[in-house]
Protein backbone atom coordinates (compact mmCIF):
# COMPACT_ATOMS: atom_id res chain seq x y z
CA UNK A 1 0.00 0.00 0.00
CA UNK A 2 3.27 2.52 0.88
CA UNK A 3 4.45 2.01 -2.18
CA UNK A 4 1.69 1.86 -4.31
CA UNK A 5 1.12 5.47 -2.70
CA UNK A 6 4.61 6.21 -3.35
CA UNK A 7 3.90 5.17 -6.66
CA UNK A 8 0.89 7.99 -7.16
CA UNK A 9 2.67 10.26 -5.22
CA UNK A 10 5.79 10.18 -8.04
CA UNK A 11 2.80 10.57 -10.64
CA UNK A 12 1.40 13.91 -8.88
CA UNK A 13 4.92 15.33 -8.66
CA UNK A 14 5.56 14.41 -12.49
CA UNK A 15 1.95 16.30 -13.12
CA UNK A 16 2.33 19.48 -11.04
CA UNK A 17 5.93 20.08 -12.21
CA UNK A 18 4.37 19.60 -15.65
CA UNK A 19 1.34 21.34 -15.43
CA UNK A 20 3.11 24.39 -13.58
CA UNK A 21 6.22 24.95 -15.81
CA UNK A 22 3.51 24.73 -18.73
CA UNK A 23 1.41 27.38 -16.77
CA UNK A 24 4.63 29.93 -17.08
CA UNK A 25 5.85 29.18 -20.39
CA UNK A 26 2.36 29.86 -21.82
CA UNK A 27 3.00 33.13 -19.85
CA UNK A 28 5.94 34.10 -21.12
CA UNK A 29 5.23 33.38 -24.26
CA UNK A 30 1.70 34.90 -24.51
CA UNK A 31 2.02 37.48 -26.89
CA UNK A 32 3.02 34.66 -29.62
CA UNK A 33 0.68 32.40 -28.01
CA UNK A 34 -2.58 33.72 -27.39
CA UNK A 35 -3.37 35.05 -30.87
CA UNK A 36 -6.70 33.74 -31.05
CA UNK A 37 -8.63 33.59 -34.36
CA UNK A 38 -10.48 36.62 -33.86
CA UNK A 39 -7.43 38.80 -32.89
CA UNK A 40 -5.85 37.55 -36.12
CA UNK A 41 -8.65 38.01 -38.12
CA UNK A 42 -8.38 41.74 -36.50
CA UNK A 43 -4.96 41.94 -37.39
CA UNK A 44 -5.37 40.55 -41.04
CA UNK A 45 -8.05 43.29 -41.28
CA UNK A 46 -5.72 45.92 -40.26
CA UNK A 47 -2.92 45.11 -42.23
CA UNK A 48 -4.80 44.73 -45.34
CA UNK A 49 -6.09 48.37 -44.34
CA UNK A 50 -2.50 49.18 -44.19
CA UNK A 51 -1.64 48.05 -47.28
CA UNK A 52 -4.43 49.66 -48.83
CA UNK A 53 -3.52 52.98 -47.56
CA UNK A 54 0.12 52.20 -48.53
CA UNK A 55 -0.71 51.67 -51.82
CA UNK A 56 -3.25 54.74 -51.88
CA UNK A 57 -0.36 56.87 -50.50
CA UNK A 58 1.93 55.54 -53.53
CA UNK A 59 -0.19 56.65 -56.12
CA UNK A 60 -1.44 59.73 -54.25
CA UNK A 61 2.44 60.48 -54.42
CA UNK A 62 2.90 59.67 -58.12
CA UNK A 63 0.31 62.00 -59.08
CA UNK A 64 1.73 64.16 -56.96
CA UNK A 65 5.02 63.99 -58.09
CA UNK A 66 3.22 64.06 -61.38
CA UNK A 67 1.47 67.50 -60.61
CA UNK A 68 4.45 69.14 -59.99
CA UNK A 69 6.13 68.15 -63.05
CA UNK A 70 3.09 69.89 -64.99
CA UNK A 71 3.21 72.48 -62.47
CA UNK A 72 6.75 73.42 -63.58
CA UNK A 73 6.44 72.91 -67.36
CA UNK A 74 3.66 75.37 -66.54
CA UNK A 75 5.78 77.48 -64.73
CA UNK A 76 8.09 77.29 -67.35
CA UNK A 77 5.65 78.02 -70.32
CA UNK A 78 4.56 81.34 -68.44
CA UNK A 79 8.27 82.47 -67.57
CA UNK A 80 9.04 81.84 -71.67
CA UNK A 81 5.52 84.10 -72.07
CA UNK A 82 6.44 86.92 -70.01
CA UNK A 83 9.81 86.59 -71.92
CA UNK A 84 7.73 86.71 -75.13
CA UNK A 85 5.75 89.61 -74.38
CA UNK A 86 8.71 91.68 -72.92
CA UNK A 87 10.48 91.21 -76.25
CA UNK A 88 6.98 92.15 -77.85
CA UNK A 89 6.62 95.08 -75.42
CA UNK A 90 10.13 96.01 -76.29
CA UNK A 91 9.07 95.69 -80.27
CA UNK A 92 6.25 97.18 -79.94
CA UNK A 93 7.74 99.90 -77.98
CA UNK A 94 10.58 100.36 -80.45
CA UNK A 95 8.19 100.29 -83.53
CA UNK A 96 6.39 103.38 -82.22
CA UNK A 97 9.50 105.25 -81.64
CA UNK A 98 9.68 104.64 -85.34
CA UNK A 99 6.35 105.37 -86.31
CA UNK A 100 6.25 108.35 -84.18
CA UNK A 101 3.82 107.53 -81.51
CA UNK A 102 6.25 107.58 -78.90
CA UNK A 103 8.92 110.44 -78.67
CA UNK A 104 12.53 109.71 -79.65
CA UNK A 105 15.90 110.85 -78.58
CA UNK A 106 19.15 109.97 -78.85
CA UNK A 107 22.57 110.49 -80.99
CA UNK A 108 22.10 111.95 -84.61
CA UNK A 109 23.19 115.26 -86.86
CA UNK A 110 21.44 118.62 -87.88
CA UNK A 111 21.45 119.29 -91.75
CA UNK A 112 20.46 123.34 -92.12
CA UNK A 113 19.82 124.48 -95.61
CA UNK A 114 19.83 128.49 -95.91
CA UNK A 115 18.89 130.18 -98.98
CA UNK A 116 21.87 131.57 -100.47
CA UNK A 117 22.75 134.53 -98.93
CA UNK A 118 23.87 136.34 -102.12
CA UNK A 119 21.82 136.62 -105.20
CA UNK A 120 23.40 138.12 -108.33
CA UNK A 121 21.78 140.25 -110.18
CA UNK A 122 21.67 138.79 -113.33
CA UNK A 123 20.25 135.43 -112.38
CA UNK A 124 16.76 134.66 -111.19
CA UNK A 125 16.14 134.31 -107.19
CA UNK A 126 14.67 130.94 -107.72
CA UNK A 127 17.94 129.39 -108.07
CA UNK A 128 19.22 130.41 -104.98
CA UNK A 129 16.27 129.07 -102.32
CA UNK A 130 16.14 126.00 -100.90
CA UNK A 131 12.90 124.29 -102.97
CA UNK A 132 11.10 121.01 -101.36
CA UNK A 133 12.79 118.75 -103.74
CA UNK A 134 16.06 119.41 -101.89
CA UNK A 135 14.43 118.71 -98.60
CA UNK A 136 13.03 115.44 -100.74
CA UNK A 137 16.69 114.73 -100.95
CA UNK A 138 18.29 114.97 -97.87
CA UNK A 139 15.87 113.40 -96.21
CA UNK A 140 15.12 110.26 -98.56
CA UNK A 141 18.91 110.54 -98.26
CA UNK A 142 18.90 110.40 -94.64
CA UNK A 143 16.30 107.54 -94.58
CA UNK A 144 18.03 105.48 -97.24
CA UNK A 145 20.99 105.78 -95.04
CA UNK A 146 19.27 104.28 -92.01
CA UNK A 147 17.92 107.67 -90.00
CA UNK A 148 15.78 106.03 -87.18
CA UNK A 149 13.29 109.62 -87.28
CA UNK A 150 13.67 112.88 -88.69
CA UNK A 151 12.30 116.38 -88.25
CA UNK A 152 12.13 119.28 -90.16
CA UNK A 153 12.42 122.24 -87.93
CA UNK A 154 11.15 120.64 -85.25
CA UNK A 155 7.77 118.77 -87.29
CA UNK A 156 8.66 114.85 -87.45
CA UNK A 157 8.08 113.45 -90.74
CA UNK A 158 5.89 110.46 -90.68
CA UNK A 159 5.24 108.03 -93.03
CA UNK A 160 2.35 109.44 -94.45
CA UNK A 161 4.02 112.92 -94.35
CA UNK A 162 4.37 115.07 -97.25
CA UNK A 163 6.73 117.93 -98.18
CA UNK A 164 5.46 120.81 -100.53
CA UNK A 165 6.42 124.13 -101.77
CA UNK A 166 4.02 126.90 -101.61
CA UNK A 167 5.48 130.09 -103.00
CA UNK A 168 8.45 130.51 -100.35
CA UNK A 169 7.44 128.45 -97.47
CA UNK A 170 7.49 124.72 -97.29
CA UNK A 171 4.57 122.91 -96.23
CA UNK A 172 5.05 119.97 -94.07
CA UNK A 173 2.09 117.57 -93.23
CA UNK A 174 0.03 121.49 -93.58
CA UNK A 175 2.21 123.17 -91.68
CA UNK A 176 4.09 126.00 -93.53
CA UNK A 177 7.77 126.46 -92.61
CA UNK A 178 10.72 129.63 -93.67
CA UNK A 179 13.89 128.70 -94.61
CA UNK A 180 16.25 127.80 -93.09
CA UNK A 181 15.55 124.76 -92.72
CA UNK A 182 16.99 122.38 -90.01
CA UNK A 183 16.70 118.60 -91.26
CA UNK A 184 17.48 116.72 -87.38
CA UNK A 185 18.04 113.14 -88.28
CA UNK A 186 18.48 110.22 -85.52
CA UNK A 187 20.66 107.42 -85.99
CA UNK A 188 24.12 106.59 -86.70
CA UNK A 189 25.90 109.89 -87.00
CA UNK A 190 28.99 108.16 -88.59
CA UNK A 191 26.86 106.71 -91.66
CA UNK A 192 24.70 109.34 -91.95
CA UNK A 193 27.54 112.42 -92.27
CA UNK A 194 29.57 109.56 -94.67
CA UNK A 195 26.01 109.19 -97.09
CA UNK A 196 25.46 112.83 -96.87
CA UNK A 197 29.10 113.75 -97.71
CA UNK A 198 29.51 111.67 -100.89
CA UNK A 199 31.29 112.79 -103.61
CA UNK A 200 28.32 113.82 -106.00
CA UNK A 201 26.20 113.20 -103.20
CA UNK A 202 23.01 115.18 -101.98
CA UNK A 203 25.17 118.22 -100.33
CA UNK A 204 27.13 118.27 -103.34
CA UNK A 205 24.12 118.48 -105.31
CA UNK A 206 22.71 121.24 -102.89
CA UNK A 207 25.84 123.23 -103.14
CA UNK A 208 25.36 122.97 -106.52
CA UNK A 209 22.33 124.38 -106.49
CA UNK A 210 23.77 126.98 -104.63
CA UNK A 211 22.38 126.66 -101.14
CA UNK A 212 24.30 127.20 -97.71
CA UNK A 213 24.27 123.35 -96.19
CA UNK A 214 25.79 122.94 -92.69
CA UNK A 215 26.11 119.77 -90.97
CA UNK A 216 26.57 119.22 -87.24
CA UNK A 217 26.44 116.46 -85.00
CA UNK A 218 24.05 116.66 -81.72
CA UNK A 219 24.57 114.02 -79.30
CA UNK A 220 21.06 114.54 -77.95
CA UNK A 221 18.44 114.90 -80.47
CA UNK A 222 15.13 114.72 -79.42
CA UNK A 223 11.71 114.12 -81.24
CA UNK A 224 8.12 114.33 -79.53
CA UNK A 225 5.39 111.85 -80.67
CA UNK A 226 2.68 112.24 -82.61
CA UNK A 227 -0.35 114.65 -81.28
CA UNK A 228 -3.54 111.64 -82.09
CA UNK B 1 -3.66 9.93 0.99
CA UNK B 2 -1.51 12.92 2.15
CA UNK B 3 1.82 11.76 0.30
CA UNK B 4 0.27 12.04 -3.17
CA UNK B 5 -0.87 15.68 -2.23
CA UNK B 6 2.22 16.56 -0.35
CA UNK B 7 4.30 15.55 -3.97
CA UNK B 8 1.33 17.29 -6.05
CA UNK B 9 2.72 20.77 -4.38
CA UNK B 10 6.26 19.83 -4.20
CA UNK B 11 5.72 19.14 -8.08
CA UNK B 12 3.90 22.52 -8.59
CA UNK B 13 6.22 24.35 -6.90
CA UNK B 14 9.15 22.70 -8.80
CA UNK B 15 6.83 24.04 -12.16
CA UNK B 16 6.86 28.13 -10.43
CA UNK B 17 10.71 27.46 -9.38
CA UNK B 18 12.48 26.26 -12.83
CA UNK B 19 13.31 29.19 -14.98
CA UNK B 20 13.58 27.44 -17.99
CA UNK B 21 12.06 28.52 -21.30
CA UNK B 22 11.80 26.18 -24.22
CA UNK B 23 11.18 27.14 -27.69
CA UNK B 24 8.08 27.95 -28.86
CA UNK B 25 8.18 25.37 -31.40
CA UNK B 26 8.86 22.46 -28.72
CA UNK B 27 5.66 23.25 -26.63
CA UNK B 28 3.86 20.48 -28.25
CA UNK B 29 6.05 18.02 -26.09
CA UNK B 30 4.73 19.42 -23.29
CA UNK B 31 1.03 19.21 -23.94
CA UNK B 32 1.15 16.12 -24.47
CA UNK B 33 3.61 15.28 -21.76
CA UNK B 34 0.80 16.81 -19.28
CA UNK B 35 -1.74 14.87 -21.22
CA UNK B 36 0.36 11.96 -20.86
CA UNK B 37 0.76 12.12 -16.87
CA UNK B 38 -3.43 12.69 -16.33
CA UNK B 39 -4.03 9.80 -18.65
CA UNK B 40 -1.59 7.73 -16.53
CA UNK B 41 -3.20 9.41 -13.67
CA UNK B 42 -6.47 8.39 -14.49
CA UNK B 43 -5.92 5.39 -15.80
CA UNK B 44 -4.23 3.89 -12.39
CA UNK B 45 -7.17 5.42 -10.78
CA UNK B 46 -9.51 3.39 -12.56
CA UNK B 47 -7.31 0.42 -12.18
CA UNK B 48 -7.33 1.22 -8.43
CA UNK B 49 -11.12 1.27 -8.30
CA UNK B 50 -11.19 -2.02 -10.19
CA UNK B 51 -8.90 -3.51 -7.49
CA UNK B 52 -6.74 -4.39 -10.74
CA UNK B 53 -3.98 -2.13 -9.94
CA UNK B 54 -0.39 -3.11 -11.09
CA UNK B 55 2.67 -1.02 -10.19
CA UNK B 56 4.84 -2.29 -13.14
CA UNK B 57 1.86 -1.63 -15.51
CA UNK B 58 1.46 1.79 -14.27
CA UNK B 59 4.87 3.43 -13.96
CA UNK B 60 5.86 1.50 -17.43
CA UNK B 61 2.26 2.85 -18.67
CA UNK B 62 3.43 6.12 -18.05
CA UNK B 63 6.72 6.72 -19.64
CA UNK B 64 5.83 4.38 -22.94
CA UNK B 65 2.63 6.77 -23.85
CA UNK B 66 4.75 9.33 -22.75
CA UNK B 67 7.57 8.42 -25.35
CA UNK B 68 5.38 7.45 -27.71
CA UNK B 69 3.64 10.35 -27.79
CA UNK B 70 6.58 12.41 -28.15
CA UNK B 71 7.79 10.16 -30.58
CA UNK B 72 4.63 10.98 -32.83
CA UNK B 73 5.07 14.91 -32.44
CA UNK B 74 9.09 14.45 -33.04
CA UNK B 75 7.80 12.51 -36.72
CA UNK B 76 5.44 15.06 -36.86
CA UNK B 77 7.38 18.19 -36.94
CA UNK B 78 9.82 16.18 -39.45
CA UNK B 79 7.19 15.88 -41.72
CA UNK B 80 5.39 18.67 -41.56
CA UNK B 81 2.74 16.97 -40.38
CA UNK B 82 0.45 17.90 -36.99
CA UNK B 83 0.42 14.00 -35.81
CA UNK B 84 1.15 15.01 -31.85
CA UNK B 85 -2.81 15.40 -32.71
CA UNK B 86 -2.95 11.84 -32.88
CA UNK B 87 -1.57 11.42 -29.42
CA UNK B 88 -3.98 14.30 -27.70
CA UNK B 89 -6.73 12.76 -29.59
CA UNK B 90 -5.98 9.14 -28.05
CA UNK B 91 -5.17 11.00 -24.63
CA UNK B 92 -8.23 12.87 -24.74
CA UNK B 93 -10.40 9.96 -25.42
CA UNK B 94 -9.13 7.77 -23.06
CA UNK B 95 -9.30 10.31 -20.68
CA UNK B 96 -12.99 10.90 -20.92
CA UNK B 97 -13.48 7.18 -20.60
CA UNK B 98 -11.53 6.59 -18.06
CA UNK B 99 -13.52 9.39 -15.89
CA UNK B 100 -16.77 7.78 -17.18
CA UNK B 101 -15.64 4.31 -16.18
CA UNK B 102 -14.00 6.10 -12.54
CA UNK B 103 -17.69 8.00 -11.75
CA UNK B 104 -19.37 4.50 -12.79
CA UNK B 105 -17.96 2.66 -10.32
CA UNK B 106 -18.13 5.34 -7.46
CA UNK B 107 -21.47 5.08 -7.88
CA UNK B 108 -21.74 1.68 -8.19
CA UNK B 109 -19.87 1.63 -4.99
CA UNK B 110 -21.96 3.96 -3.24
CA UNK B 111 -25.16 2.09 -4.23
CA UNK B 112 -23.72 -0.81 -2.79
CA UNK B 113 -22.83 0.47 0.71
CA UNK B 114 -26.19 1.73 0.85
CA UNK B 115 -27.87 -1.19 -0.24
CA UNK B 116 -25.15 -2.37 2.66
CA UNK B 117 -26.90 -0.26 5.01
CA UNK B 118 -30.48 -0.64 3.98
CA UNK B 119 -29.68 -4.34 4.71
CA UNK B 120 -28.75 -3.94 8.08
CA UNK B 121 -30.78 -1.89 9.08
CA UNK B 122 -33.64 -4.69 7.56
Amino acid sequence: MKSRQLVFALVFLVLGFLLTFSYQQTKSTAEIVQVNNEEWERDFYYRKQLIDMEEKNKQLRSELSQIRQEVQSTEQDIGEEADVLKDLVVTKSNLQKLTGELSISGDGIMVTLKDASFIPAEDHANQYIVHDRHIHQTVNELFSAGAKAIAINGQRIYRNSYISCIGPVISIDGTSYPAPFVISAIGDQEVLDVSLNLKNGVIDQLVQDNIEVTIEKNSNVEMYAKDM
Amino acid sequence: MWLPALFLIIGLLLGFMTNMSIPAEDTNYLSIAVLAALDTLFGGVRAQLESKFDQKVFVSGFFFNVLLAGFLAFIGVQLGIDLYLAAIFAFGVRLFQNLSIIRRLIFRKYYMRKQAKKDDKS
